[in-house]
């Protein structure tokens, strides 16, 4: 890979400032230079679209990652010296409290942080519904959307629609013979378990095309493992 | 309180050996850290181990933190350079761009063919086949709203490099989409 930008071109240096331009970051002058680019060549512009697009995809790649595990700062706290937590601490800990710390706090990107104040009445909306189609799947036995379910089957993270209601929800599980194990993660992220009989990479790989091809439900479909 | 002045504020409590202050900054960062490492060492396991080094070493050195740079730049230049020395002493995934250019190419097959249909999934696929130098810059840039010199800061290269790198990185995306079926006009 060559970095050496001595022999650029004027378009290539804009080029290169774009990234920043379209995420905001760029200083006054290189925003300026920027500016006055895209006035004179406003051929170049479409190249901010692309660059949207590679933005939101990194995003959501980002976000259906983890978050570290629940004894990971008790590992931590226990290899510093003179450690005795109080109960406040050991409650700070906790997952649930760095999932919304994760949402909402400078730890989260300023676009999903965002989406995230905007998403939580929808998230809320969601998640009664998805709590009750969990307690209307268990009869009388009442399960959280957070709790765990055994057997065989496929494992999947999904991000639904904001226009996705109860019954779309219920439509897609039924049609996939799936269930919401667990959520919602950072990013209003659920993740999913599809019953198979055929657990194969490829199986899973359609299954995981047939349920992004949901668009009117689902707006991500990753595999996950479980 | 605004960010900034909190996280500094739990700096200098951590510099006083403060363990609630270091659970406070845990709580705000750990998931940025412990996702920027997953992204180059590609490892739960092994990313969680490195984001508490990059605590610890929080720990031991809040006292010589300057504050010229934000606190989160300063855990992903401590974790940039913890997955450095973990993936060289790893060597499954080489950190150099060639190779792992390779390991990537290597990888182009029926997947390519299976994921046609969805431009938005070959795109993420594109994402994963970059050398890891690509993927961090990309991943600072994009998902961490990292500045140009902050970038420098995490990575310790010049500014200049900063932006080719990134150039660079998104010119090899293109590549990749292009032989996975989708061309975008550019470069």
């Amino acid at each position: 890979m060559n970095e050496d930008n001595t022999a650029l071109t004027e378009r290539e240096e804009i080029e290169m400032l774009l990234p920043w331009y379209v995420g905001g970051n760029l200083d006054a002058t290189d925003h300026d230079r920027v500016e006055r680019y895209l006035a004179q060549h406003p051929e170049v512009r479409r190249q901010l679209e692309l660059i949207r697009e590679e933005q939101h995809q990194t995003i959501l790649a980002n976000e259906a990652l983890p978050t570290p595990s629940a004894g990971a700062l008790e590992r931590l706290m226990a290899s510093l010296p003179g450690r005795r937590p109080g109960l406040l601490a050991r409650l700070r800990a906790s997952e649930g409290y760095r999932n919304i710390a994760a949402l909402f706090g400078p730890s989260a990107p300023r676009a999903i942080r965002y989406a995230a104040y905007a998403a939580v009445g929808l998230l809320l909306v969601q998640s009664l519904a998805i709590t009750a189609l969990l307690v209307k799947d268990n009869g009388a036995g009442y399960q959280t959307a957070a709790g765990k379910d055994g057997g065989e089957g496929l494992f999947f993270l999904v991000a639904f629609t904001d226009t996705a209601s109860t019954a779309d929800l219920t439509r897609l599980l039924q049609d996939f013979d799936a269930r919401i194990i667990d959520g919602p993660k950072p990013g209003g992220i659920f993740q999913v378990k599809v019953r198979v009989s055929d657990p194969s990479p490829a199986a899973a790989e359609a299954l995981q095309r047939r349920l992004a091809a949901r668009r009117d439900v689902v707006r991500l479909a990753l595999p996950a493992k479980e | 309180m605004h960010e900034k002045a909190h996280d500094a504020e739990l700096m200098a409590r951590i510099a006083a050996q403060d363990q609630a202050a270091l659970r406070g900054l845990y709580a705000r960062h750990c998931a940025r850290v412990f996702r920027f490492l997953l992204r180059l060492v590609r490892q739960e396991a092994i990313a969680e181990e490195l984001t508490n080094e990059v605590f610890l070493e929080v720990w031991r050195k809040a006292g010589s933190f300057e504050g010229k740079a934000s606190t989160a730049t300063w855990l992903l230049a401590i974790a940039h350079h913890r997955a450095v020395s973990a993936l060289r002493r790893r060597k499954e995934e080489s950190w150099d761009e060639a190779e792992a250019a390779n390991i990537a190419d290597a990888k182009d097959g029926p997947e390519v063919e299976l994921q046609k249909i969805d431009k938005a999934a070959i795109l993420r696929r594109c994402l994963e086949q970059l050398s890891p130098e690509h993927r961090e810059v990309i991943d600072l840039v994009y998902y961490h709203e990292m500045s140009i010199g902050a970038v420098s800061s995490i990575v310790g290269i010049p500014q200049s490099t900063v932006k080719t790198r990134m150039f660079y990185a998104r010119k090899r995306m293109s590549e990749l989409l292009k032989a996975a079926g989708v061309d975008r006009g550019w470069p």
